[in-house]
């Protein structure tokens, strides 16, 4: 099994803006939940990886291939599904995805009509696979992405963002259907929903300002934190005080009151109570709390 | 509200770079339109007279169509191309709002980059190249008023219908198929404008007001031309009113239609849904069985899963374009194109061909250019663009596909595409044929037509658009690159005549097709040159893969370090077989043009023959002695395209004194070698002036007056690789050259530039006019025969087997010799010098004709020499043969010689031509003409009449070389040939001839303003020996009767002949003595008819201005009528003067037969003595009309008002 290696990457745009700087990461076998705020570089280090972008510094392996120059090779064994893409309009789902088969090699007919109804069925669009995309919803637009993502068989599977706004029923089937992948694929997905990675993930990483913040398994990050998260009911006009006073990592609402979540070695008493620290409370302490 | 919006717009744009280079492109544009468009056709127009300048801004703002539908197309359509209506439309703001603000804003923004026209335009007349022409006083109102005339009502007619099209149907390609179907109705109009009938209605439907413009100015004088602003009245009115009235409707429609919410129900979708849904779906029965799948990975990819992966996609392209309207609309419109056409399969002489193939053909390749040009600048954008548009482009570029296979699917998809479109011309001009129950198919034709010649052109193109829409990678400039690229690198070349084959992108050209040659030696240079810029194109494609956008990188920078990686073996190894095979043909295409032949620009050219003159003018009047007999071998290889002349001339010095030198001069061409010359007395050889071809020799014995001495001479002709000149002297089939090829004495004027700008830029003066009459050197000549008076002819000629070959006098002999055909020609009595040598594959139609009397006591050969497939008129022309000579042997004297022939030449030179006892006939003049006896006059007999006329006007009285020469030649040989007409065919035929070249001569006058000239006087302008030397010699005849003006040329012609006219010895004729014939034959009441036709330019504007008629008794009807008759006299500058009226003016009175069609049951000269007259007429039928002029004798401004319906007068 190969194992993707990405080493000191750097890519910065020609606006000035740093999408990533010295982003190393390893990333073995299995779903690998890239987590970071909008516009952390997830989108871009997924590019890269899936040879769309070109990087500035650093290196990428997969296996013996080098990323960054043996794109061809690459694009034989990856699969991608980007965070946002069309589809033609008027033709059906069965029609674009024969397409994309034959770009993708399946150059031999039956071959090709095996494959594709089997992922078809797979994703569970066979029903509607004579149904014109444009009529798709977001749930199947996303089905079908990952449905072309696996026509090459991938040993590397780049799936961008692929739950955003879909309906809890939608993105479970999708959960299911990428786990199920999982077993014998390099997977990264990149997300900003924590539930995806805590959900799926067996290693993740934080990214934030184009930085890896942290890499390490979903258990460990959270044992990590076990103790040191706190949570306590204020008003909303002592917020700018606590923040000046502890880490807050998070605030919400709960019935109506805010509630702020701070990180803190030792218990700060006034009124603050321990609470059980979750994949949450490493994300927002990743990219709050330093 | 809707100010916000435009305000916004006019920011947005504002700040838009492309705004700026719209505006730049107008104007520099503007700076050479003038010159540009109309350069070559100003004569004494001036660069800035007001209806040019009116003219040039209909015209460019119907070739900038493609940014009006930029700026307008887009302007509703950005929001849905941006996906941002949904945050549009949410705004409280109404629809007329959104829209009003909108089109104005954009609008404003459009005018602004036209102004960059105007302003183009009046600083135009201060570039270096006006310098010399001293432009009119400037007015900026010249400039403003049809800016807003005629720009703005454009502006906003094709403004109105692009922001609709776009606001509507939300799709840029609507728009631009908009922009075709808009196009090809603008074609319509100009088709429709070619028939005289029909000019007012294309003047008025025309949407960018250019022909409208053109019929208003039609009869204009020069000086009203230079100054006059084009008024809004009449036809230019009525178009404005309709075009700006179309576009307020557009508007109003489109504000209709136009819907405020951003998910469309779409009918057709919900239909096909349903469909799709009452289907049932298979997935229950079979299902799928995963187990049984193995999933591995696709096969590895080697060529033969890339060939799959090629032919699949290209298909898939291809499909995608069929699926979209605007294909069909492009099909729709190019296919209808050639029904449109139809109305205009004519010939310059008023009747239409038969649709023949190649014409089909050629119309149809002359009327899609821009089609096609316009698909491909287009398509090619939205197919590169395709994936990047739809935003499919991740998925595509992530895939394991090549990087090549993507774009050259992309390329034959588009490939595809043509063809199909071609096809579909091509079933359209099939089916033209057969409706015109025209049955003769010839596929190969269209084939090599639509597929070798437009179907290359547009490959080239294409793969040219491609490497510019990739390397640019911007969609719009990628489209305005091409097009800049097609007209500046291409036709501006051309222009200003600095064009090679091996820099003009796509340069071969097929020629002309002849159904005698085929494309001829053609296809060669044209094979060599396609294949060379196949070459170049195969590596534009290549550089268009390689830099091709894959991913997200855009930044050249990126792109050129990408596309290192890309450069895979077998790229670089096509890479370099391509490289390879264009540098190859490159050097074997120079090595053709350049070294076996001499290549020379225009510019080039024009300098030596500039220097030939300046070096050699000294030369002109050093009298030389005169060809009296030619004996000539020419061997013919056509095939080969060579040929080599051997044999002699005897000279004669026919001039006052001993000639010491004789100057020979070669026919200035390359391919010509003068290969020995020897006299028959020593003489000397000096070849001082060898590049000119002009040798001296120095005899010993100086030729003593009426001496003569024998020359004998060798030339040959060979054609050495091929070039991109367009020979065709020789050729495979169809060879056609005169005597002019072979050497000529002293130095020789037909060398001189003639264009007069041409001769300044080289340092000469401007050529003189024709001589005056009273010229004494000039009217010692001729031209047809410079180098003598008469001669004796003999030749002997061979060519390939399968060919005849001809040139004048009796067939004395005809054998095959190592497989070569020779034919040995002697004609028995003297004839002018010049002769043509025609050879090709011919068929032969002959008769006989026998004088009235038998005369002649021997029967003259009719032969007619024509191509297979060809025979459509040979009883026409025949049968006019045979009348002309009744009718010309019994009026003005005998046919001197045995035989006459007719021969067809390829249509490389679209003329017929009269040489001693043959005429030469293109073969897209008289043989292919459809005449359809009910409605067209039988123009291959007319013509044949004319040619054969000149047997007696021009080779047997040749005209003196001074004003008026081509009345002699021309005028009367269309006299002649009216006369043969008139004998033979109603008379209605005859006054529709005469109208077309009334129609012709209006035309003529209001055009040609150099030099206004009277008949008799006329300087080689066509217009005047041609239409008005008919006109007027028929009015002649109609005055002092068809015997008295016969007899008056019978005596011209005794007096005149070459044989054996008395006085004819030292000095031609010219129209002066031709007068004296005709006043002679005139009684005095006269005389002033002579004077006014001939020799001063006379106009009328004659108009019944009123009629009635009562009946008196039973089969008595007495009309009466109300005529008011103008004269005028038009002076040298071409200004018009009333004069006063004292003439014979013919009145007609028509009733209707029991058919209900007009007779004329009345004709009578009538004396007219003032501009108002009452006439009364007695008839004995009920009157129906009254003309003045019935058979357009007058020429008459305006003919329009000669005829009138008379009524019965109630008492």
């Amino acid at each position: 099994m190969h194992t993707l290696k990405i080493n000191n990457l750097s890519k910065r745009y020609s606006n000035g803006v740093q999408a990533l700087k010295n982003v190393s990461l390893e990333i073995p076998t299995g779903l690998f939940g890239l987590l970071g705020p909008n516009g952390a570089g997830k989108s871009t280090l997924m590019r890269i990886l899936s040879t769309l972008q070109d990087a500035d510094e650093g290196s990428v392996t997969f296996g013996h291939l080098n990323v960054l120059t043996q794109k061809k090779e690459l694009r034989k064994i990856i699969g991608y599904l980007p965070q946002s893409f069309g589809l033609y309009p008027k033709i059906s789902a069965e029609v674009l995805l024969n397409h994309l088969a034959v770009l993708k090699g399946w150059t031999n007919k039956k071959q090709r009509k095996a494959i594709v109804a089997t992922l078809l069925d797979k994703t569970n669009l066979y029903q509607d696979r004579r149904k014109k995309l444009g009529g798709f919803s977001g749930g199947m637009r996303q089905r079908f992405g990952i449905a072309q993502a696996l026509l090459t068989n991938p040993k590397l599977l780049i799936v961008d963002e692929p739950t955003a706004g879909l309906d809890p029923t939608e993105r479970n089937r999708f959960h299911n259907l990428l786990s199920e992948l999982a077993e014998d694929t390099v997977i990264i997905l990149s997300t900003h929903i924590v539930e995806d990675v805590k959900e799926l993930c067996t290693n993740m990483a934080i990214i934030n300002q184009g930085q890896v913040l942290l890499q390490d398994n979903p258990r460990n990050a959270i044992e990590q934190l076990q103790g040191k998260i706190y949570q306590k009911e204020i008003h909303k006009d002592e917020l700018a005080d606590y923040k000046e006073q502890y880490v807050v990592i998070a605030e919400k609402l709960f019935l109506g009151k805010p509630i702020i979540h701070i990180l803190s070695d030792h218990a700060p008493q006034n009124g603050f109570t321990p609470i059980a620290a979750d994949l949450e409370n490493v994300y927002f302490s990743q990219i709050f709390g330093k | 509200m809707w100010y916000e919006i435009f305000k916004f717009e006019l920011t947005y744009r504002s700040k838009r770079w492309d705004t700026y280079a719209y505006f730049l492109i107008l104007f520099l544009y503007g700076l050479i339109a003038v010159d540009f468009l109309f350069g070559t056709h100003l004569n004494t127009v001036n660069s800035n007279a007001p209806y040019l300048i009116a003219l040039t801004m209909a015209v460019v703002s119907a070739l900038f169509t493609m940014i009006t539908s930029m700026i307008m197309g887009v302007a509703a359509l950005r929001d849905f191309d941006h996906k941002m209506e949904s945050l549009m439309f949410i705004n409280p703001i109404s629809k007329l709002d959104y829209l009003l603000g909108r089109f104005l804003g954009s609008f404003v923004i459009l005018l602004f980059i036209f102004g960059g026209l105007m302003l183009g335009l009046f600083l135009g007349n201060y570039m270096p190249w006006r310098a010399e022409t001293s432009p009119l006083d400037f007015q900026v109102w010249a400039y403003m008023q049809p800016f807003l005339f005629i720009v703005l009502p454009n502006l906003f007619f094709g403004g109105a219908l692009f922001f609709v099209g776009g606001a509507l149907s939300r799709k840029l390609l609507v728009v631009y198929t908009q922009g075709i179907v808009f196009l090809t109705f603008y074609l319509f109009t100009l088709q429709l404008s070619q028939s005289a009938d029909n000019n007012f209605l294309a003047g008025v439907l025309d949407p960018f007001c250019y022909q409208t413009i053109k019929v208003l100015v039609k009869y204009w004088t020069v000086d009203i031309r230079n100054v006059q602003l084009i008024p809004i009245v009449g036809v230019v009115f009525y178009n404005r009113l309709l075009w700006i009235a179309l576009g307020f409707l557009t508007l109003v429609i489109g504000y209709w239609g136009f819907s405020f919410n951003v998910v469309r129900t779409n009918r057709i979708d919900n239909f096909s849904r349903r469909l799709i849904f009452k289907r049932p779906l298979k997935s229950s029965i079979q299902k799928i069985n995963l187990q049984k799948i193995t999933f591995t990975s696709p096969t590895k990819l080697n060529w033969q899963a890339k060939l799959i992966q090629l032919q699949y996609h290209s298909l898939f392209y291809f499909k995608s374009i069929l699926k979209e309207i605007p294909f069909w609309a492009i099909i729709i419109c190019a296919t209808a194109i050639i029904f449109i056409n139809s109305i205009n399969l004519g010939t310059s002489f008023g009747v239409n061909s038969y649709p023949l193939t190649y014409i089909i053909v050629e119309e149809l390749q002359e009327m899609t250019v821009f089609f096609f040009l316009m698909i491909v600048v287009f398509y090619s954008g939205e197919l590169v663009w395709k994936e990047r548009d739809t935003n499919i482009d991740a998925l595509y570029d992530s895939s394991p596909i090549a990087d090549s296979i993507n774009l050259i699917a992309k390329y034959f998809g588009l490939l595809l595409t043509y063809a199909t479109l071609l096809i579909a011309i091509i079933i359209a001009g099939i089916a033209f044929q057969t409706s015109q129950g025209y049955y003769h198919y010839e596929l190969d034709v269209y084939f090599v037509g639509f597929f070798l010649s437009t179907f290359v052109f547009l490959a080239l193109f294409t793969a040219l658009a491609f490497f510019f829409q990739t390397i640019v990678n911007h969609k719009f400039i990628g489209h305005l690159l091409i097009v800049t690229f097609f007209f500046l690198g291409i036709i501006s070349l051309e222009i200003l005549g600095i064009d090679h084959g091996l820099y003009t992108f796509g340069s071969g050209y097929l020629g002309a097709y002849s159904d005698m040659n085929g494309y001829g030696h053609f296809l060669a240079s044209y094979g060599w040159l396609t294949a060379y810029w196949a070459a170049f194109s195969i590596l534009l494609l290549i550089i268009a893969i390689l830099f091709a956008q894959r991913g997200v990188e855009t930044e050249f920078k990126q792109r050129w370090q990408s596309s290192k990686l890309r450069l895979t073996k077998p790229l670089i190894k096509v890479g370099l077989d391509a490289l390879l095979l264009f540098i190859g043909l490159g050097c074997f295409i120079f090595y053709n043009t350049n070294i076996l032949n001499r290549f020379a620009y225009p510019s080039t050219q024009n300098s030596y023959r500039a220097a030939y003159e300046k070096t050699l003018k000294k030369y002109e009047n050093t009298p030389q002695p005169k060809i009296i007999n030619v004996n000539l071998k020419v061997e013919l290889y056509p095939s080969e395209r060579n040929y080599v002349a051997t044999g002699y001339f005897m000279l004669k010095n026919e001039s006052t004194q001993p000639i010491h030198k004789i100057y020979v001069q070669k026919k200035p061409d390359d391919d010509l070698d003068l290969a020995s010359v020897d006299f028959s007395r020593k003489a000397i050889k000096d070849a001082t002036y060898e590049k000119f071809g002009f040798y001296s020799y120095q005899l010993n014995e100086p030729l003593s007056i009426d001496d003569s001495l024998k020359m004998e001479f060798k030339q040959t002709y060979f054609t050495k690789g091929f070039t991109e000149n367009i020979d065709t002297k020789i050729v495979y089939n169809g060879t056609f050259f005169d005597n002019f090829e072979l050497p000529t004495f002293g130095y020789n004027p037909y060398i001189e530039l003639d264009d007069e700008k041409e001769r300044i830029e080289n340092g000469l003066l401007p050529k003189t006019t024709t001589a005056k009459r009273q010229d004494s050197k000039a009217v010692k000549e001729h031209r047809s025969g410079m180098d003598s008076k008469r001669i004796n002819f003999e030749i002997i000629l061979g060519t390939a087997a399968d060919q005849i070959a001809i040139a004048p006098g009796q067939l004395q002999k005809e054998w095959t010799e190592h497989n070569r055909h020779y034919f040995h020609y002697k004609m028995a009595q003297p004839m002018i010098n010049f002769y043509p040598i025609v050879s090709a594959k011919y068929q032969v139609f002959n008769k006989e004709w026998t004088p009235q009397f038998d005369s002649l006591q021997h029967p003259i050969n009719l032969e007619i020499y024509y191509q297979k497939g060809h025979e459509y008129n040979l009883d026409r022309m025949m049968s006019s043969m045979e009348k002309s000579f009744d009718y010309f042997t019994e009026n003005f004297g005998i046919y001197p010689y045995r035989q006459m022939r007719i021969v067809e030449t390829p249509r490389y030179l679209d003329r017929a031509q009269s040489f001693p006892s043959m005429v030469t006939y293109a073969e897209s003049m008289g043989f292919i003409m459809d005449i359809d006896d009910t409605e067209d006059v039988d123009m291959p007999f007319f013509i044949t009449a004319h040619e054969l006329a000149h047997q007696w006007w021009g080779l047997q009285v040749p005209a003196a070389n001074v004003q008026g020469r081509k009345m002699i030649l021309e005028s009367l040989a269309q006299y002649s040939a009216l006369m043969v007409l008139k004998k033979h065919y109603p008379k209605e035929k005859v006054q529709q001839l005469l109208a077309f070249e009334r129609e012709r001569y209006l035309e003529g006058n209001a055009v040609d303003i150099k030099h206004k000239l009277p008949l008799a006087l006329e300087d080689n302008q066509s217009y005047v020996y041609y239409s008005k030397g008919a006109l007027n010699l028929y009015a002649l005849q109609e005055y002092i009767s068809e015997d008295s003006v016969n007899l008056a040329l019978k005596r011209f012609i005794q007096d005149w002949n070459i044989f054996d006219g008395p006085l004819q010895t030292n000095r031609y004729a010219t129209t002066e003595d031709l007068l004296g014939y005709f006043r002679a034959v005139t009684p005095d009441s006269m005389q002033y008819v002579i004077s006014d036709l001939f020799e001063k330019m006379i106009l009328f504007d004659n108009k019944i201005t009123a009629g009635s008629y009562e009946q008196l008794v039973n089969n008595q009807y007495k009309v009466n009528l109300k005529l008011a008759a103008n004269k005028y006299e038009i002076n040298s500058l071409g200004t018009e003067t009333s004069i006063d009226i004292n003439d014979w003016i013919e009145i007609g009175v028509y009733a209707q037969d029991t058919t209900e069609t007009d007779q004329l049951v009345y004709t009578q000269k009538h004396k007219i003595t003032s501009q108002i007259t009452d006439i009364e007429i007695l008839v004995n039928q009920a009157p129906s009309k009254v003309g003045i002029s019935p058979f357009d004798i007058l020429i008459d401004k305006n003919s329009e008002d000669d005829l009138i319906k008379i009524e019965k007068r109630i008492h």
